[in-house]
């Protein structure tokens, strides 16, 4: 089912959570949420579910004004960070629940709502627990029984508000995986709310990065990776490497010393205040001394494991910079401890300056 | 048997103790009161505890007692759950309102009650209309017995409640969950335990309350004496023994009450998974 929101407003007090938020979700796909906390994501899942009510604005599932619909009329599944699991109920009869709460005239035979059921703790690969309680269970069991709950349901949407948010990295990773797995064979449309940049990427077909109430940036994994829209999502995604400059025929300057990039026309004046933003891997290492194109830099650590050299430097103002090298280049320029030497940056991307852009 | 393991150790000791000062502080007493009772022949003792105006307080005071914790499982559930799931102003007060029938002398609160719904008084002016007598009636007793235990229930579910996140009701209800349904299948099973410690610690407390009854009982023989009066008399009348027998009845019946109710505590809590 197709899902659209609407101009949505919501204040908590003084707070504002949501600030004019419009988005289209496509039926069927997997969507993240994605932006640090407080940015408003879980507000615009809840809104979306019925559990909370926007200040302004319309919820449209499948094209129909659901925002006087209450919660249990949406047909939607929610799963919740800590799973709210009805820990009084066994396994069997938390995913049996929303079967068992329907209307006599639509519920099903119990008969059936066991073979159901035990359907379910199969796709979940979970059927050798339900006669367990949730207390007996891992954290990353509990979620998937909760995954198997909702949707017994059969919901239109599914919900997830950082459904990994509460486990360890390993069964988190695990559970990622398997989420996707879980979606390309039911392909019910699901939005899921992350902070975690690195779930959000490998998991959903498309990303919407929100900052502060506003949507930055919408796009698949790919795009808002490659292509940040603005200087929030440039820093939030991946590490990075900031500049404060001002704009010097195609480069940037940082003091005395001129990055080199390629300033387009139509972006930032001539002199104007901007930031400029590399990603590790675009910087490059020069030993020398010499004022003239680069930044100036000192290296304070190197370390060299896996495929690449991480190799962290402290600007002359104490800024903190990363560069990534592959080992054979690292090994070339033999870099040591203190050593004085100059980034070049390979593609810089400039910003006009924003006061708290959220760096 | 295998070597405990235990962090704290000592099941021996604890145990030991545990006996004897129950022993001391609970069955030493009772026992002396089964002891007294026992100058009585079989018959002399069956005479007295089966008297008609006895067996009258004894279904007045049991009566009255479940009564008045049942009514207070209903209220103090729904006080419980005002408090910790509501912000108001003022809710520190009520909080602490709530404790005030422990502080209050009894007889203090009897002559209260007592005031207020006598014929003349401020609530009992405008019953008597109606023709509700409360003061001087068993209404009056379970007036009282209401009062007296309402801080139980209260105490012991607000901290469940506040343990109990708002995620499950709203889990229920987006599996499509009615609001009653939510309450039936999700709160209810999970208070229950809470709602019945509390209302048998309430049950227990109005069998035994003295004070604050009496006053607005009226205590008319057959229609408003409780049990507990019944026992006074006759120790004003140097009955000693009388007074004991109708003591060791009534300790014997809300054993047997007690003893059920936490059976069916357990029966719950086992049902619910909890004891695992």
């Amino acid at each position: 089912m197709s899902i659209q929101v609407r101009n949505i407003f919501k204040r908590f007090g003084a707070f504002t959570a949501l600030d004019d938020v419009t988005l289209d979700f496509p039926t069927g796909e997997l969507v993240a949420l994605l932006g640090p906390s407080g940015c408003g994501k879980t507000t615009l899942l809840r809104i979306i579910a019925g559990l909370e009510k926007a200040d302004a604005g319309q919820v449209l599932l499948e094209g129909d004004d659901a925002s006087d619909k209450r919660v249990r009329e949406r047909q939607v599944g929610f799963v919740f960070q800590h799973y709210a699991l009805f820990r009084h109920m066994t396994v069997f009869d938390n995913v049996a629940f929303g079967l068992r709460m329907k209307p006599r005239k639509q519920r099903h035979a119990e008969q059936e709502i066991r073979k159901r059921v035990q359907r379910l703790l199969e796709l979940v690969q979970l059927d050798w627990l339900a006669g367990r309680f949730p207390s007996q269970l891992s954290g990353g069991q509990r979620q998937r029984i909760a995954l198997a709950r909702a949707l017994a349901v059969e919901p239109r949407v599914l919900l997830l508000d950082e459904p990994f948010g509460a486990l360890d990295a390993k069964v988190r990773k695990e559970l990622r995986r398997w989420l996707r797995q879980l979606h390309d064979e039911l392909h019910i449309t699901s939005i899921f709310v992350t902070h975690d940049q690195e779930e959000a990427l490998e998991v959903a077909d498309r990303v919407v990065l929100m900052h502060k109430g506003r949507i930055e940036q919408i796009g698949t994994p790919e795009e808002v990776y490659r292509q940040p829209g603005t200087p929030f999502v440039y820093s939030f995604l991946g590490a990075v490497n900031l500049f404060h400059g001002r704009v010097d025929g195609e480069g940037v300057r940082v003091g005395g010393d001129l990055l080199p990039g390629s300033a387009q026309a139509g972006g930032p004046a001539e002199g104007a205040r901007v930031m400029a933003f590399a990603r590790p891997y675009e910087l490059d290492i020069v030993v020398s001394e010499e004022p003239g194109d680069g930044m100036a830099a000192k290296v304070s650590r190197a370390l060299s494991f896996g495929v690449t050299t991480r190799i962290e430097l402290e600007g002359l103002e104490g800024q903190h910079y990363e560069v990534e090298l592959t080992r054979e280049r690292a090994e070339a320029l033999g870099l040591t401890v203190g050593q004085a030497v100059r980034l070049v940056p390979s593609n810089l991307r400039i910003f006009e300056y924003e006061e708290g852009a959220g760096i | 048997m295998a070597r405990s393991t235990r962090v704290l150790p000592g099941f021996g000791p604890t145990l030991g103790l545990t006996l004897t000062w129950l022993s001391l502080i609970v069955l030493l007493p009772l026992a002396s009161v089964f002891l007294k009772a026992s100058n009585l022949s079989l018959s002399e003792f069956w005479n007295v505890v089966s008297a008609p105006r006895v067996v009258a307080s004894y279904k007045l005071s049991f009566g009255m007692s479940l009564s008045a914790a049942a009514i207070n499982a209903v209220f103090g559930l729904m006080l419980a759950w005002c408090l910790v799931r509501y912000r108001f102003p003022g809710k520190r007060l009520v909080d602490a309102l709530i404790d005030l029938p422990f502080a209050l002398p009894t007889a203090v609160a009897g002559i209260a009650l007592t005031a207020l719904y006598a014929k003349n008084g401020w609530i009992g002016q405008w019953l008597e209309p109606l023709g509700i007598q409360v003061a001087f009636k068993p209404l009056g007793v379970l007036v009282a017995l209401v009062f007296i235990g309402l801080p139980f229930v209260v105490r012991t579910v607000q901290p469940v409640l506040e343990d109990l996140d708002v995620e499950h009701e709203e889990a229920a209800a987006s599996l499509g969950a009615g609001r009653g349904q939510t309450f039936r299948y999700v709160l209810l099973p999970v208070l229950l335990p809470a709602l019945l410690t509390g209302f048998t610690l309430a049950f227990a407390r109005a069998v035994g309350e003295y004070g604050s009854v009496i006053f607005i009982a009226g205590n008319i023989p057959m229609i408003s004496e409780i049990t507990p009066l019944m026992i006074i008399t006759k120790l004003e009348q140097y009955d000693y023994v009388g007074a004991t027998a109708v003591a060791e009845v009534m300790l014997l019946i809300s054993f047997a009450l007690l003893l059920l109710i936490n059976g069916l505590q357990a029966w719950t809590a086992r049902r619910t998974g909890r004891d695992r």
